[in-house]
C-alpha cells in the first residue's frame, strides 16, 4: 500500500524552566493511505506531542515528517485534528459549528463544500438537528458533529486525540463503530492515539507501540480480522490474544 | 406560542400546582415585606418614636417627591444624574473592552502592565476627585470621568480573565483549522466570553452610579447626588430621602434592563 505519512528518525526536545526533556527519541514509522492505526504507548510517552508534530502545531528537533513525500508545514491545511472533548460552540448552532473551518478559510461560499457538508449530516442522521444547539444533543452525536467539522474540509490525514475518552463505555462503544464507519466509508486514513488498547485493536489496521519516555518505536503490530466493525472485532477469538502481547509489550 | 392540550395525571398537576403556587407564595411575601417596612417605619414617625426630622417618613418622602416635581427640578436631576450614569456606563464598559482586548492579544504588554492594573484597581478613585476637576472642571464632565474611572478597570480585569480562560484545546481546534489570531478573537474568545460580559454589564450598571453620585458630591449644579448634598446640608433630610428613593428606583430599573442579558448567555 502507498505511504501518506512518514516518521523518519524524529527527534523533539521541549524546554522547561528547569532543563531541556527528550520527548522522542528518534521516531520511525510510517502510516499508509486509507488505513487506520493507532498509536499506544505508557501515559506520558509523547504520543500527544507525535499528533502535534504532525498537524504542524510543533517543529521537530531534528528528522523529518512527510506527509504524501512533502515535509508538513506549520499548522499543515492537509491534516484534520480531533481531541479528546468535541468542543463544540456552544453559541453555535450545529450547522454553524460545521461550517466553522470553511469560515475560517473563507469557503463559505464554496457550493461544493457546502453540499459535502449537507451529505455528510444526511448520511450520518444528524440532519435533522442541524439547528439544534450543541447543548441538545447526546455525547455520541456531539462527537460524531466534531468528526463531520473536521471531514468538511476534506484532510488528506485524520488525526484522533482519545476522542472517545470523554464518553461513558457504552457511548464509547457506539461512537468508535460510528466513527470507525464514517472513515472506513469516506475513504480517510487516520492516526488514532488512545491509551486503551482494546479501542486501538478493535479499530485499527496497524498498531505502533511507542516505549516510554523519551519515545521511541518499540514494535508495529498489523491486523486483519476477518470481521468488519470494531464492536464484532472484540468477539474474535484472536481478540484476547493480542491484547495480551500488547499488553506485555507495555509494561 | 401555541398552546398544548395534554392530559396531565393528577400526581403532575399536583406538582404543577404546587410550583405554582409557590411562586405566587414568594411575590406575595415580597410585597408583604415592603408593605410592613413602610406601615411600620409611618407609625413610627406618626407617633414620633423616632424623629420624622431625622429618619423622615414614607408619607413625607412622597409628599416632598410630589413637590419636587412640581417645583421643576426633579426631572432635570434625575435626568442629569441618568445621563451621567449612561455615557460613563457606556464609555467604560467600550474601554475596559478594548483595552481587555489589548492586553489579550499582546502576552507580552499584558505582563508588563500586570502590576499597575493591580495598583489602579485598589486605588480608591474617589481620592483622585480633587485631580479630576483640575482636569477636565466641575460639573457633568467630571462627573462621567469619576464613573469611567470607576468602572474601567474592573471591566477590563474581568473581561481579561474572561478572555485567557478560554480552553487552550478550542484555541488549538482554531488553529488547526488554519485560524488567524483574529478570527480566533472574533470566533472564539469574544463570544466565549460573552456570559462574562453579561456579568460585568451587571456589576457596572452598579458601579456606575457610584461613580455618578460620587461625582455630584464633588462638584455639580444638578443631579441627584447633588440633591442628595443640597438637602443635607439645608437640613431638609426629606429631600435627602426622596433623593435617595428615586436614585434605588433608576438603578434598579437599569439593573432589570440590563440582568436578561445574563440569564440569555448563561443558558
Amino acid at each position: 500500500m502507498e505511504k501518506l505519512l512518514e516518521f523518519n528518525n524524529v527527534k523533539y526536545f521541549y524546554q522547561t524552566k528547569e532543563s531541556e526533556v527528550c520527548a522522542l527519541n528518534g521516531v520511525n514509522f510510517t502510516v499508509e493511505k486509507e488505513s487506520f492505526s493507532s498509536l499506544v504507548g505508557p501515559s506520558g510517552c509523547g504520543k500527544t506531542t507525535i499528533l502535534s508534530l504532525t498537524a504542524g502545531l510543533l517543529t521537530p528537533s531534528s528528522g523529518k515528517i512527510l506527509l504524501d513525500n512533502k515535509p508538513v508545514e506549520q499548522n499543515d491545511e492537509r491534516i484534520g485534528y480531533m481531541f479528546q472533548r468535541d468542543h463544540l460552540f456552544e453559541w453555535r448552532s450545529i450547522w454553524q459549528n460545521i461550517i466553522l473551518g470553511l469560515e475560517i478559510k473563507k469557503m463559505k461560499k464554496d457550493e461544493k463544500k457546502l453540499a459535502l457538508a449537507e451529505d455528510l449530516l444526511k448520511k450520518y442522521d444528524l440532519y435533522n438537528f442541524k439547528n439544534k444547539k450543541p447543548r441538545q444533543l447526546s455525547g455520541g452525536m456531539r462527537q460524531r458533529v466534531a468528526l463531520i467539522r473536521t471531514l468538511v474540509l476534506e484532510p488528506a490525514l485524520l488525526l484522533l486525540d482519545e476522542p472517545f475518552s470523554a464518553l461513558d463505555f457504552q457511548t464509547r462503544l457506539k461512537v468508535c463503530d460510528d466513527v470507525y464507519e464514517i472513515i472506513k466509508s469516506e475513504k480517510k486514513t487516520a492516526l488514532l492515539v488512545t491509551h486503551d488498547i482494546s479501542e486501538a485493536l478493535s479499530m485499527s489496521d496497524k498498531i505502533i507501540i511507542l516505549t516510554k519516555r523519551p519515545a521511541e518505536v518499540k514494535t508495529e503490530l498489523e491486523l486483519s480480522f476477518p470481521q468488519e466493525t470494531p464492536l464484532k472485532k472484540r468477539e474474535d477469538k484472536d481478540f484476547g490474544n493480542y491484547f495480551e502481547m500488547i499488553w506485555r509489550n507495555l509494561v | 406560542m401555541k398552546k398544548k392540550i395534554v392530559n396531565y395525571s393528577k400526581a403532575r398537576r399536583k406538582y404543577l400546582k404546587s410550583l405554582r403556587n409557590n411562586k405566587i407564595l414568594i411575590i406575595v411575601l415580597q410585597f408583604t415585606v415592603l408593605l410592613a417596612f413602610l406601615g411600620i417605619w409611618e407609625l413610627l414617625a406618626q407617633t414620633e418614636v423616632i424623629d420624622p426630622f431625622f429618619f423622615s417618613s414614607p408619607s413625607r418622602i412622597a409628599v416632598t417627591i410630589v413637590d419636587l416635581f412640581q417645583n421643576g427640578n426633579l426631572l432635570l436631576h434625575m435626568w442629569t444624574s441618568l445621563y451621567e450614569t449612561i455615557i460613563g456606563f457606556v464609555l467604560a464598559t467600550f474601554i475596559g473592552f478594548v483595552i481587555a482586548i489589548i492586553l489579550w492579544w499582546s502576552e507580552r504588554l499584558r505582563k508588563v502592565l500586570e502590576p499597575y492594573l493591580i495598583i489602579l484597581n485598589s486605588l480608591p478613585k474617589i481620592a483622585l476627585g480633587p485631580m479630576i476637576i483640575f482636569w477636565v472642571g466641575s460639573g457633568t464632565g467630571a462627573t462621567i470621568v469619576m464613573c469611567i474611572l470607576i468602572c474601567v478597570i474592573i471591566t477590563t480585569i474581568s473581561m481579561l480573565n474572561a478572555f485567557i480562560s478560554c480552553d487552550n484545546d478550542k484555541i488549538l481546534l482554531m488553529k488547526s483549522m488554519h485560524a488567524k489570531k483574529y478570527q480566533i478573537l472574533f470566533k472564539l474568545i469574544i463570544p466565549n466570553a460573552l456570559p462574562e460580559f453579561a456579568t460585568a454589564l451587571k456589576i457596572n450598571v452598579g458601579m456606575s452610579w457610584v461613580g455618578t453620585i460620587m461625582g455630584e458630591y464633588l462638584s455639580s449644579k444638578a443631579g441627584l447626588g447633588y440633591l442628595i448634598n443640597y438637602g443635607s446640608q439645608l437640613l431638609k433630610l426629606d429631600i435627602v430621602m426622596a433623593s435617595i428613593v428615586i436614585l434605588c428606583l433608576l438603578a434598579s430599573g437599569m439593573y432589570f434592563l440590563v440582568s436578561p442579558l445574563e440569564k440569555k448567555y448563561k443558558k
